[in-house]
């Protein structure tokens, strides 16, 4: 009985060590197939409480995600795939494409994944048009600091003990 | 006129969290410490104080390598930045003259920011001629990053947007140069400048710094460049207000 469970236990954590393993290594940010497979695996698990190691950021990018993708696929039955925009992530830029059939989600592919070649941050981190507007809807007025580009004056580093801004502290 | 931007008194600001449980000697001890050491590079490397090192170095009394391990270390960083960036920022003004000033700055944040981490302060954030360097958080133990706004430089007093920094961003550092600062330090690079404010986050401050510095001189070609090859996230303005943004920037 025991031992039986003391089996169970060491099973059920080297699949949470597997499917660790699998997110850590293969892809830090993933998709969502990954990183829900972790979630179930852990909490079906139980026990152990070990291994799960890099699996739990992604679960949050993976996600949002999957919200954005098919675009129409509302109630309809649509089939077809659909590649989803790509999004940054703190792993770096992650892309995801669906297949549709019947309107349900058959398959999930990562496009692009993390920063294991470099050639998919070549791409995805070029600058693109910014609207002015969108960003100032986008902002928030909260800050702690402020960067511009400092308007050139002639005092010296040593008048800046008076500068030092008391406010804050 | 002024070889470096920190030495403008109402641009230098060191910021602790609000919430952090510092007692103020502690506090005073860290701050006389960045400020002893923005006066020493100072000393060493401003253009204005004809004693300085860098001073005599442009007179052409002293050799570089002659000079002390400082100033040929800042030398040396400069000019492999020159080298990645395919000369779009360089330690030499076109009359030859060797001017670290595109370099110090960030050198100089870069130290003081290392100072308050030896001091066993792990919560705060420097920001000198709007230049800024964070660590840690606003709320000390938690994962809230830094704030910091962007000038809008056709407006000053008002923000364009916000960049969120330390915590769990992968960007400590933020950096913003104007085309406005050409004749300091920045020479452009071809025809016309492009962009009249650039602004760069970055791992560390003095990529950030270089890099907009670089952008601002070398227009377009740098910023792609700069996004390739760097993990930085970059917001580019146009005279005309119109902006460019990598992803970093771009509203969710």
């Amino acid at each position: 009985m025991k031992i039986r469970g003391t089996v169970a236990a060491a099973l059920a954590s080297a699949g949470i060590l597997l499917a660790g393993w699998q997110t850590g290594t293969q892809v830090n940010g993933i998709s969502t197939v990954a990183s829900s497979t972790t979630a179930t695996g852990t909490t079906g698990a139980g026990s152990s409480g070990s291994g799960s190691t890099g699996s739990t950021g992604s679960s949050g990018s993976g996600g949002r995600q999957a919200r954005q993708r098919p675009p129409g696929s509302s109630g309809t039955s649509a089939s077809g795939t659909y590649r989803g925009n790509s999004v940054q992530t703190r792993f770096g830029p992650v892309q995801v494409q669906i297949t549709v059939a019947n309107g349900r989600i058959t398959d999930v592919t990562a496009l692009q994944l993390t920063n294991t070649d470099g050639k998919s941050i070549q791409i995805s981190n070029r600058a693109a048009p910014l609207l002015r507007s969108k960003v100032l809807a986008a902002q928030s007025a909260n800050v702690q600091t402020v960067s511009g580009a400092t308007i050139t004056s002639d005092a010296y580093l040593t008048s800046l003990q008076a500068a030092i801004d008391a406010a804050h502290l | 006129m002024n070889a470096w931007e920190l030495s403008s008194a109402s641009h230098f600001r060191w910021t602790p969290p609000r919430q952090g449980s510092r007692t103020p000697t502690s506090l005073a001890a860290a701050t006389a410490v960045v400020e002893r050491l923005f006066r020493d590079l100072d000393e060493t490397f401003s253009l204005f104080r004809p004693d300085s090192e860098a001073s005599r170095l442009a007179r052409g009394e002293l050799t570089l390598p002659a000079a002390s391990a400082q100033m040929r270390e800042a030398y040396a960083e400069a000019h492999e930045w020159r080298l990645h960036t395919e000369g779009a920022f360089t330690p030499e003004r076109p009359d030859g003259v060797l001017d670290l000033s595109g370099i110090v700055k960030g050198h100089a944040i870069r130290e003081a920011g290392t100072s308050l981490l030896a001091l066993g302060r792990r919560d705060w954030c420097l920001n000198a001629g709007g230049d800024v360097l964070v660590s840690g958080s606003p709320r000390p133990g938690s994962a809230e990053p830094w704030k910091a706004g962007v000038v809008d430089p056709a407006d000053r007093r008002t923000l364009i947007t916000g960049y969120a920094l330390g915590a769990n961003s992968r960007h400590n550092a933020i950096a913003t140069s104007g085309s406005a600062e050409r004749g300091e330090h920045i020479w452009r690079l071809g025809s016309g400048m492009e962009f009249v404010q650039v602004t760069v986050a970055a791992a560390d401050i003095v990529t950030a710094d270089v890099l907009a510095t670089a952008i601002i001189a070398g227009g377009p070609r740098m910023l792609d460049r700069a996004a390739d090859e760097w993990d930085v996230a970059v917001l580019a303005i146009r005279a005309d207000g119109s902006m460019l943004a990598t992803p970093g920037f771009q509203p969710a």
